[in-house]
């Protein structure tokens, strides 16, 4: 897969996630580092690279950015302090915005819209909104219900915050 | 000592257990927790945008001048991270901007540490010290990082009250490898078989107990523990506690304070063994 320079979306990379990633040496220490890494293709090493040359769609459109773990190992190691998983972040954010759609963008939707709405996230009503378009998670999530239900754990009901608007704002004016 | 409280999400589901137990916990240890006002999610591993993440855990921090301490430490690496973001000038003025009540900067506690520094001071409330248990420290990701009051790579919280317990920490292997949780929906496999290589590396290294303080490794060791041994035809058979339980036993509170009837692999065999040992 080939893709146009796109000096644009090097620049949104740049700005969503710190200015530093420039400096990557591509040492491969965030690669090593990451327990889903076996998972992956491309590797973060590679991940990032793609995103400093500008190759968009190569960077967005593939599970690496999906495996990650959030587990910061890559940050906590990287020698030139930079944040490879608020890379991964920020390509999340831009396959967002650019359509692209998988399970787990989804998924993190769903979650989102449930934050903007309650203001808390509470895993029933998730799980079930989630399964609406992803209905082969059924049995894992069945799997899980029937272990949580009986011990009071699962609940259908909602609390709503008082400051949801406040909530909404903070999502919608800081999520652009 | 008084503290703002944290509870997080999952404190009304899946981990009513932990914060069941750092509520009895706190109590008898005589730390006073003001539950923080109205808060609210702190966008978990699933608000990819960081600044909007950022204004989640700020927005939690505006609402109280107390250090805040959670037992989460999803909720704690989150808040944290917010923290380290709010000190560049342009993240405080944008979040700001939105916040009804302004950030002015925060100090993050994770119950763990809040404990121990308790205990440090006086140990002569542990009424049942837990002899000869073997417990696994379990870590998994997020209580160490981003970088904070201990290592990332080596870190000895877990071990330190552990001891502190008068119970005997294994040298666990596996202590700060990620339990897979956050992929579990999209890679169900991968997920699994990282949590039963932890579990299996448990029972290796002869644990009676392993102790966690994350809710997300919680349910990856704990609940999903018996569709596990199904899986891969092996027993396991660990009970799985928040640390906030594991202190509890040791301080003498009841198995309905510390929620351990919530636990899906029962630890009240293993609390009896430890009663038995007293004697």
């Amino acid at each position: 897969m080939s893709s146009d320079v796109d000096e644009g979306f090097r620049q949104t990379i740049l700005r969503l996630a710190g200015d530093e990633v420039q400096t990557c040496i591509q040492c491969g220490t965030c690669s090593a580092s990451c327990p889903t890494a076996h998972l992956m293709n491309p590797s973060i090493r590679k991940l990032i690279k793609l995103c400093l040359d500008g190759k968009k769609e190569e960077a967005l459109v593939n599970d690496t950015i999906w495996l990650c773990t959030s587990c910061l190992l890559c940050t906590v190691r990287c020698p030139r302090g930079i944040r490879p998983k608020a890379v991964v972040s920020a390509c999340k954010v831009l396959a967002e915005k650019e359509g692209i759609k998988t399970k787990d963008a989804a998924y993190e939707q769903i979650f989102s819209k449930h934050i903007r709405e309650y203001g808390r996230i509470f895993e029933l009503p998730l799980t079930g909104e989630f399964l609406l378009v992803y209905p082969q998670g059924m049995v894992q999530s069945m799997e899980m219900g029937l272990e949580m239900m009986p011990k009071g754990k699962l609940s259908i009901e909602v609390e709503k915050i008082q400051g949801r608007e406040e909530v909404k704002r903070i999502m919608e004016e800081l999520g652009k | 000592m008084k503290l703002a409280y944290y509870p997080g999400c999952v404190s009304r589901s899946t981990g009513k257990e932990m914060d069941v137990s750092t509520r009895a916990v706190c109590s008898a240890l005589g730390i006073a927790l003001e539950e923080l006002e109205d808060w609210n999610c702190c966008g978990a591993t699933h608000v990819s945008n960081e600044l909007a993440a950022t204004g989640l855990a700020a927005r939690n921090m505006a609402q109280t001048d107390l250090a805040i301490m959670t037992s989460c430490s999803i909720c704690y690496s989150n808040l944290r991270s917010a923290v380290q973001r709010m000190e560049e000038p342009e993240t405080r003025a944008r979040v700001n901007a939105v916040l009804t009540k302004k950030y002015v900067g925060a100090e993050i506690r994770h119950a763990l540490d809040v404990i121990l520094e308790v205990l440090a001071k006086d140990d002569d409330v542990i009424s049942i010290p837990l002899k000869d248990l073997k417990v696994a420290p379990y870590y998994g990701c997020l209580l160490t990082r981003p970088r904070g009051v201990d290592s990332p790579e080596f870190p000895v919280l877990l071990e330190k009250l552990i001891k502190t317990l008068h119970a005997e920490p294994l040298d666990f292997r596996l202590k700060t490898f990620c339990c897979g949780g956050p992929i579990f929906m999209p890679q169900e496999k991968a997920a699994e078989d990282t949590a039963f290589m932890i579990l299996s590396e448990a029972k290796r290294a002869g644990a009676e107990v392993i102790v966690t303080v994350c809710p997300l490794c919680h349910i990856m060791l704990d609940a999903k523990q018996r569709s596990l041994e199904q899986k891969k035809s092996e027993k396991i058979g660990i009970p799985v506690l928040y640390v906030t339980q594991l202190v509890g036993i040791a301080l003498g509170l009841g198995p309905e304070e510390l929620g351990l009837n919530m636990n899906s692999v029962s630890p009240l065999p293993l609390v009896e063994k430890i009663y038995e040992r007293m004697v």
